[in-house]
């Protein structure tokens, strides 16, 4: 009797877990598997998949001078979006943190840019950018700062560079709060302590605060890596890539390749290049962080 | 008692997550099984049939359509979905690749998939009477080697808008004819309104670029094609064509964006009076626009591009003829000439058959325009339209390259509008690309 009890409560966990793992094989790894195999075939433009052809689609892709192009893109668009956004998050986490009249309103509204969906978000900083009928224009000619219309996504670096602050945009806030939750946890007494020994402003930044919003700052710009990396309804809202191919990032990249020019075995191997490239980033980072945690 | 209770919890709850888990595999076994279009249930035959959605309404008209084939055809049921011009693509292709195409497709092109031979031969399951009756220029439009592979739903073509409120108030009495007077008209407009009015409307964005690339080749003389229907995309008309784009961004002529913008916006600023001409297609002006306008040939050589969109039908091996006499029933339907005229206003589109191109250009009065009770057709314009249709320039869809022609003329007018390169390298660099 007992040994059937033992049996069935060893048995238990595994039936609880198997919807799940149910999901998360058809959901993910049967995808992941299925685009890997895609990677290698050669799918004709209506979709049909003709056979295995090695890495030709890779050797299509590395010849395009665009991908490399992209590939450049994808670095400063996730280097620029999760580092900028994390350095004014931390920042506004620290304002937040201090008592001042209004603080629950501003908090309310800093989570808006990030609570409300990419797409409008995306939508809205076209139109207020666009030269012909922006309100950007429009205010700045009102306040008499511009004579005539200033065509602010005119060439692919100001395109991209747009696309990199509507990013940073929406990106900040769980940034903002990832910090202010780890702040939040700090004991106020270190501080006092710190104070009485003398400590100034940058020393109990450097030597408390951001020792102790450490694992805040590592779950934050892991899952911003991830998020930021993987963007796509900005860049193809705004630019769609263009001009020219210029502006593209590798996500909205093998969207094109896919669904615009119909090349569903090139779009596979840009997406697996861009799954390598991303799990080497977030182990490199984790390794790091993990580390660095034991260290101490 | 509390632990047998416990127990008999800890059972059924993992009698729910079996029974939860299986009805999940039960689903997924289900679904194939139920999507499987154009096969003979006993009498009756199903039609798996893919529609664009060429407006706001397009579900309502072919819902209606439904109702009326199944219940003049008992032995056939339709399974009519509209899809949006956005995401047909990709249903079409997801479809294919899991095996589970339609029988009958509507969207704009079809070559890649009769290079995959996808599709059946039009003269299997079209009448001759039918055949007979769409206008001959259509109808070879969709032929590859001698085979017919598709029909045509409708037609459009392209005209230039211009706002002759605004042309006038410039010192511009008429609609220019040459690219000269273009270049003239906007510089007259740009020194008139300044920053309020926008010269021209240009989308080169990977929306419709090819449309433009077709408007300025076709009317410097160039084009796609030579006359043995050859690739000839880097040929000196074209340079020229493309450099005369550039002319118009630099100047400052056109829209800020053209990279990004799509037509449908620029058509909602030329319907706000906001913009002073533009090529757009003949419904591009919104029923609710005060503007004056006039829609005039194109400049130059005075070329209209032509736009055709297709029916198709997908083979299926293991379906028998009366599939097939189903589909010619469908075909038989819908360009029956009153219900296709009735389309053909509904949705503002040209025929592509000649009967209903005569009734439209008289009765056109009879038909109500999609999601209004009371705005008709309007004959004159069909009769004036019909007549000019036959002359249109089509893209070569039929060429197994024009997808990569299509994307290829968009990247070269953005990289060379963007100073990347000349026209004259990025034409050569497509040309030897095409012709590899």
């Amino acid at each position: 009797m007992n040994k059937k009890k033992k049996a069935l409560s060893t048995i238990q966990p595994y039936f609880w877990l198997l919807p799940s793992v149910l999901l998360m094989i058809t959901m993910i790894l049967i995808p992941i598997i299925s685009v890997f195999k895609i990677s290698f075939s050669e799918v004709g433009r209506s979709g049909l998949v003709k056979g295995f052809n090695g890495i030709q689609n890779y050797l299509d892709v590395f010849n395009e001078p665009a991908f490399w192009t992209t590939l450049k893109n994808t670095f400063v668009w996730t280097i620029a979006v999760v580092g900028l956004s994390t350095v004014i998050g931390f920042i506004l986490a620290m304002v937040l943190n201090q008592e001042f009249f209004g603080r629950k309103i501003v908090r309310a509204i800093v989570i808006f840019p990030w609570a409300t969906a990419l797409i409008i978000q995306s939508v809205i900083w076209k139109y207020i950018v666009n030269a012909d009928y922006g309100s950007l224009n429009v205010l700045l000619k009102k306040l008499g700062i511009i004579d005539s219309f200033v065509n602010w996504t005119g060439t692919a670096q100001t395109m991209f560079a747009w696309e990199c602050w509507v990013g940073i945009f929406v990106t900040f806030p769980f940034v903002t709060f990832c910090v202010l939750s780890g702040l939040q946890s700090i004991d106020t007494a270190l501080y006092e302590s710190a104070s009485v020994d003398g400590a100034g402003f940058w020393s109990k930044l450097f030597k408390i605060t951001l020792p102790l919003v450490r694992p805040s700052l590592t779950v934050s710009t892991v899952l911003n890596i991830i998020y930021v990396f993987n963007s796509f309804p900005i860049v193809w809202t705004i630019s769609k890539g263009a001009p020219a191919d210029q502006t593209h990032t590798l996500v909205t990249y093998l969207y094109k390749f896919s669904f615009s020019d119909g090349k569903s075995g090139q779009a596979a191997a840009v997406s697996v290049i861009g799954f390598v490239i991303l799990a080497i980033l977030a182990s490199i980072y984790m390794f790091m962080s993990l580390r660095g945690e034991g260290e101490e | 008692m509390n632990k047998g209770g416990k127990n008999m919890k800890k059972l059924l709850s993992m009698l729910l997550v079996i029974s939860m888990t299986a009805t999940m595999l039960i689903g997924c076994g289900g679904s194939k099984s139920d999507s499987e279009g154009g096969s003979a249930e006993g009498e009756k035959v199903t039609l798996d049939i893919i529609i664009s959605q060429y407006g706001n309404y397009t579900q309502e008209w072919w819902k209606e359509f439904e109702s009326n084939f199944e219940a003049a055809n008992e032995d056939i049921d339709l399974n009519i979905e509209i899809v949006s011009w956005n995401d047909i693509y990709t249903v079409v292709n997801t479809r294919i690749s899991t095996n589970e195409q339609p029988d009958i497709l509507n969207i704009s092109g079809f070559a890649d998939y009769v290079a995959d031979d996808l599709l059946m031969p039009a003269e299997e399951y079209v009448s001759d009477e039918l055949q007979a009756n769409f206008v001959p220029s259509f109808w070879e439009s969709n032929e590859i080697d001698g085979t017919v592979w598709a029909l045509p739903i409708l037609a459009s073509c392209r005209a230039l808008f211009c706002n002759m409120d605004l042309l006038n108030g410039a010192g511009i009495d008429a609609a220019p004819t040459t690219w000269d007077e273009v270049l003239t008209a906007c510089q007259a407009i740009k020194d008139t309104y300044g920053d309020e009015i926008v010269p021209w409307g240009l989308d080169i964005s990977t929306d419709e670029g090819q449309a433009a690339f077709a408007y300025y080749t076709w009317n410097f003389g160039g084009g796609f094609v030579d006359e043995n229907g050859d690739w000839a995309l880097n040929s000196a008309e074209n340079v020229q064509a493309v450099e005369f784009i550039k002319t118009l961004i630099d100047s400052g002529y056109c829209n800020s964006a053209p990279f990004t913008d799509t037509r449908y916006p620029l058509q909602d600023a030329f319907s706000a009076g906001t913009l002073a001409m533009m090529i757009g297609p003949m419904n591009m002006v919104s029923s609710d626009s005060t503007v004056n306008y006039e829609a005039a040939d194109l400049p130059g050589e005075q070329v209209a591009l032509g736009v055709c969109d297709q029916l198709m039908v997908f083979k299926d091996e293991e379906a028998g003829d009366a599939r097939t006499a189903a589909i010619t029933k469908f075909f038989d339907a819908f360009y029956e000439v009153e219900t296709y005229s009735d389309y053909m206003v509904y949705e503002g589109f040209l025929p592509a058959t000649q009967d209903a191109s005569d009734n439209l250009a008289k009765n056109a009065e009879k038909y109500i325009v999609g999601g209004t009770e009371d705005v008709t057709g309007n004959s004159e314009y069909f009769a004036t339209f019909c007549a000019v249709l036959p002359n249109c320039q089509f893209y070569p869809m039929q060429k197994a390259e024009w997808m990569d022609v299509r994307n290829g003329v968009i990247d070269v007018e953005q990289q060379v509008c963007s100073g990347t390169t000349d026209a004259q390298s990025a034409l050569d660099k497509l040309q030897s690309e095409v012709a590899e």
